[in-house]
């Protein structure tokens, strides 16, 4: 029976934590959508607003909920500053990526990750730090939910459910996708592309970066320089798993990498061993259902 | 397979065999700070001409090539510190390792192509950093270490052969059957497999010779280092620095690789030496290869052959 109740515990953990990694993922799910461009440097933008959170909690005291929406201004300057900087030379006039292309940006984006992975170490030493905050926890039965990962899990779920609407309900949103399916048609109607792909991308590094201050909160995540090891293979597997594109592919995608892991360490009693499992189901994904799980 | 007559050798690998051979030559004569260099750039050149096999010649873009160093490195300290393997045997060793992996890991992942591919080697990367993490054989995330002494002249001449050979295998590929299919898969695997060349195959074949390479390197690299420690071998850096060597080189280039290796590897060492400068090298190398990759695609090598026309006879 105990037994029982630590695996809803584990659960119920791993569903918190999976809408954390959807919306980590989110971001580079709307980038590889719109922009095709797969940015390897992804987890070193989560790893620059988990740092932002931390000194923004350190000198002025913001709780990491605070910190989101700087965050997220940041990651759209970022994102902007990416798109100019290394995929408009690629992007601009093409209808499709070539594979020449795609090695251009895979090969750039991996320089910048080292690149971003050792200035913050030259900054701020390889010293693991973290916020303390804990707004306490929420009992339910025999199940204690730490309050903060129901904050934001919350918030995940809306950044995600509001990503949504705006794609889908406002102009821009509809501009978008219509660049993401055929450029061509949607310079037809008199968009511009390049004005589309720079939002596009400046949206992804937006949620991407307002994730990387949600992680911060109440898991046992930890920030320091190389954090972005881990939740970049674990946002490639997402987007995977739910389809490149598909904007619910990410949450549905989180939800199950973060049952894996969190359940999965149950199971083989290590940590590490839950990742590298959460890792490696990314290969029989690509072999028996490259376009994703969802339809 | 059908060899390449000398008489077709150009300068290039003229060149290059008379480098290799003044090296072996004057190895016993050069003083061992240096000597440790040089085993350094030759294992180096190892991996980027390793890298070079399947990258610079299919195009396909493996970011996970430090697992087949690692794991070469563990064999090699598995077999010298717990089977007592003489280190040389620990090298071959760690080749094997290397090339098995290599062929089960293509057969998974060598179907995706570009991003794909990419992301797969990647992440497969991680996830065996974190497997080896709690493997008790292989020091249980501790590592292992070894206790073999300091042998510079041994390591050079294991080295140095697997150097010259995997650049002339790499001459015999290029000038070759196998080099034309590669080629063609580089610029459109449909078209290639429309043809007739069995591109799954060719593609596994060079994987796993890169691998195989990989893994003789890695072994060396544990012998140099006297140990296989987990966090250290599984450094993304190396993948990058790899990468960077065949970028800056000339990617699918004969020369290339070793110009590339040259240029990063004995930088990086100066950088080493100057306690101020060396938490930036390898900033600095990240920051080369994104200007390289976005501004100068041909690598050293394409732009010489580019804008010079009289290289194009000279340089391969």
């Amino acid at each position: 029976m105990a037994d029982a109740a630590l695996f809803i515990a584990d659960l119920a953990l791993g569903l918190l934590l999976g809408c954390v990694f959807a919306v980590v993922a989110h971001g580079l799910n709307l980038i590889w959508g719109v922009a095709k461009v797969v940015n390897v440097a992804h987890g070193e933008f989560i790893m620059l607003a988990a740092y932002g959170a931390y000194f923004l909690n350190v000198s002025l005291g913001f709780n990491p909920l605070l910190s989101v929406p700087i965050d997220a201004a940041i990651g759209l300057a970022a994102g902007l500053g990416f798109y100019f900087g290394f995929l408009h030379r690629e992007l601009r006039g093409k209808e499709s990526m070539g594979l020449q292309s795609e090695m251009v940006t895979l090969v750039a984006t991996f320089g910048l990750s080292l690149v971003l992975i050792n200035t913050a170490q030259t900054l701020w030493t390889v010293t693991v730090v973290g916020i303390p905050w804990s707004p306490g926890v929420l009992v339910l039965g025999s199940i204690e939910l730490p309050l903060g990962g129901l904050y934001v899990a919350i918030l995940s779920v809306a950044i995600i459910a509001l990503s949504h609407v705006v794609l889908s309900k406002t102009y821009l949103g509809n501009a978008i996708r219509a660049y993401s399916q055929d450029i061509p048609a949607t310079q037809l109607v008199g968009i511009s592309p390049t004005f589309i792909a720079a939002i596009g991308t400046a949206l992804g590094f937006c949620i991407t970066m307002a994730g990387g201050a949600l992680l911060t909160v109440g898991f046992p995540t930890g920030i320091y320089p190389a954090m972005g090891n881990r939740y970049a293979p674990i946002s490639f597997v997402i987007v995977v798993l739910g389809g490149p594109g598909k904007m619910w592919g990410s949450l549905v995608g989180g939800l199950i990498l973060g049952v894996i892991i969190n359940v999965g360490q149950l199971f083989v009693g290590s940590l590490s061993l839950a990742y590298a499992i959460a890792f490696l189901t990314l290969i029989p994904v690509l072999l028996l259902r490259p376009e994703g799980i969802l339809r | 397979m059908r060899l390449p007559s000398i008489r077709s050798f150009g300068p290039t690998v003229w060149g290059i065999g008379l480098f290799l051979i003044l090296l072996a030559g004057s190895a016993p004569r050069i003083p061992v700070f240096l000597l440790t260099l040089i085993i350094g750039l030759l294992i180096w050149a190892t991996l980027a001409y390793s890298l070079n096999l399947i990258t610079g010649l299919t195009g396909y873009v493996s970011f996970g090539h430090v697992v087949f160093m690692a794991l070469g490195g563990y064999a090699l300290a598995y077999g010298v510190g717990t089977l007592n393997l003489p280190p040389v045997a620990g090298v071959a060793l760690g080749a094997v390792v290397g090339a098995a992996l290599a062929l089960g890991i293509g057969l998974l992942t060598l179907r995706f192509r570009g991003v794909y591919f990419a992301i797969a080697t990647l992440v497969i990367a991680i996830a065996a950093l974190y497997i080896v993490l709690e493997v008790k054989e292989l020091g249980d995330g501790q590592g292992l270490y070894l206790n073999v002494g300091f042998q510079p002249l041994a390591m050079f001449y294991t080295i140095w052969v697997i150097l010259a050979v995997e650049i002339g295998l790499t001459y015999i590929i290029t000038h070759g059957r196998i080099g034309y299919g590669l080629r063609s898969i580089k610029s459109d695997e449909d078209a290639a497999n429309t043809l007739g060349i069995n591109a799954p195959r060719l593609k596994l074949f060079v994987y796993t010779l890169s691998g195989l390479f990989a893994g003789a390197a890695g072994g060396v690299y544990a012998w140099n280092v006297s140990g296989a420690f987990p966090y250290q071998a599984f450094d993304l850096g190396f993948s990058l620095q790899m990468l960077a060597m065949i970028v800056i080189g000339g990617m699918g280039t004969l020369l290339g690789p070793l110009i590339g290796t040259v240029a990063v590897y004995l930088p990086s060492q100066i950088f080493l030496t100057i306690p101020v400068l060396s938490g930036l090298q390898a900033i600095v190398i990240g920051v080369v290869v994104v200007v390289i990759a976005l501004f100068v695609p041909g690598g050293i090598v394409g732009t010489l052959q580019k804008y010079i026309p009289e290289f194009r006879g000279i340089l391969e």
